[in-house]
C-alpha cells in the first residue's frame, strides 16, 4: 500500500469515527473535513489553521450551520427533548453521497494516482460550492475560495 | 465573522439546507423516540404502526444498535 493509499484509509476511518459520533449512518464530506483537521498532515494541517480551522472551530461551525438551516424552516433545535439516544454499535462503513463527491473531485486534480498527495483530499472537499461544507465555512467566516487557493498553493510548492 | 446572520442569500440554498437539516433532525429525534419505547418495553410491531413503516424497516435500522445498548427487546 503507498503512502497515499494509507492517508486515504486513515482519514477515511477517522470520518468513520466523526459520522458515528454525530450519529450518522454515512461518511459525508464534513466528516472528512473534521477528520483531516484532526490530523497531522502538515500542508493540510496548516492550511487550515491559517483559516482558523481547527478540529473544534469545524465541529462548532457545523453545529451553527445545523441550528442555522433548521431555523430556516421555523425550527428550534430545541423542538424535542428527548434523551440522547445510544451510539450505534459499530461506526459507518458507507461513503455518503458528499464524501463520495469530494474523493471523486480529489482524484480527478490529478492526471496520474502517483501524483495525489494529501491535500488534493482536501481539495476535493473544499470544491463543493453547494451543501453542508460551503455553508458551514461561511458561517465560521472563512473565505473558501481563499482557502481553496491556499490548499491550491501547498501543492504547487508556492506557499512555506 | 461578517454576514453570520444571513450568510447564502439564495432562497434555494436555504430551502435545500433546510430539508437537509430537517432528515438529520428526524433521524436524530427517531433514534432517540424509537430507544425510549423500546425500553418502555414496546414492542416492534408497535414502533413500526406508530412510525408508519414495516416492521422489518424498523428492526433493521435500529435491532443492532439498541442490542448493543444493552436495551431488552420484545419479540413480539
Amino acid at each position: 500500500m503507498t503512502a497515499i493509499d494509507e492517508y486515504i484509509n486513515t482519514i477515511i476511518g477517522q470520518g468513520a469515527h466523526e459520522a458515528h459520533t454525530d450519529g450518522s449512518a454515512t461518511i459525508e464530506a464534513h466528516h472528512l473535513l473534521l477528520a483531516i483537521a484532526a490530523g497531522r498532515e502538515t500542508a493540510t494541517h496548516q492550511a487550515l489553521t491559517s483559516a482558523g480551522l481547527d478540529h473544534q472551530a469545524i465541529r462548532d461551525a457545523l453545529d451553527r450551520e445545523f441550528e442555522h438551516s433548521l431555523n430556516a424552516a421555523g425550527v428550534p433545535l430545541t423542538t424535542f427533548d428527548l434523551p440522547k439516544p445510544s451510539s450505534a454499535a459499530t461506526p459507518p462503513s458507507q461513503l455518503g453521497a458528499s464524501a463520495k463527491l469530494a474523493l471523486e473531485r480529489g482524484f480527478a486534480s490529478v492526471s496520474r494516482k502517483k501524483d495525489l498527495r494529501p491535500a488534493h483530499l482536501l481539495l476535493g472537499i473544499l470544491q463543493a460550492q453547494i451543501g453542508t461544507v460551503p455553508r458551514t465555512l461561511t458561517l465560521a467566516g472563512v473565505d473558501q475560495a481563499d482557502l481553496t487557493a491556499r490548499v491550491q498553493r501547498t501543492l504547487t510548492g508556492e506557499d512555506g | 465573522m461578517s454576514g453570520a446572520e444571513n450568510p447564502v442569500p439564495q432562497e434555494p440554498a436555504d430551502a435545500l439546507a433546510a430539508v437537509a437539516a430537517l432528515r438529520r433532525l428526524a433521524d436524530r429525534i427517531e433514534d432517540a423516540a424509537v430507544e425510549q419505547a423500546m425500553r418502555a418495553g414496546w414492542s416492534w410491531p408497535q414502533v413500526a404502526e406508530a412510525l408508519g413503516v414495516t416492521r422489518q424497516a424498523v428492526h433493521k435500522k435500529h435491532a443492532k444498535r439498541l442490542i448493543a445498548a444493552g436495551v431488552t427487546l420484545r419479540r413480539r
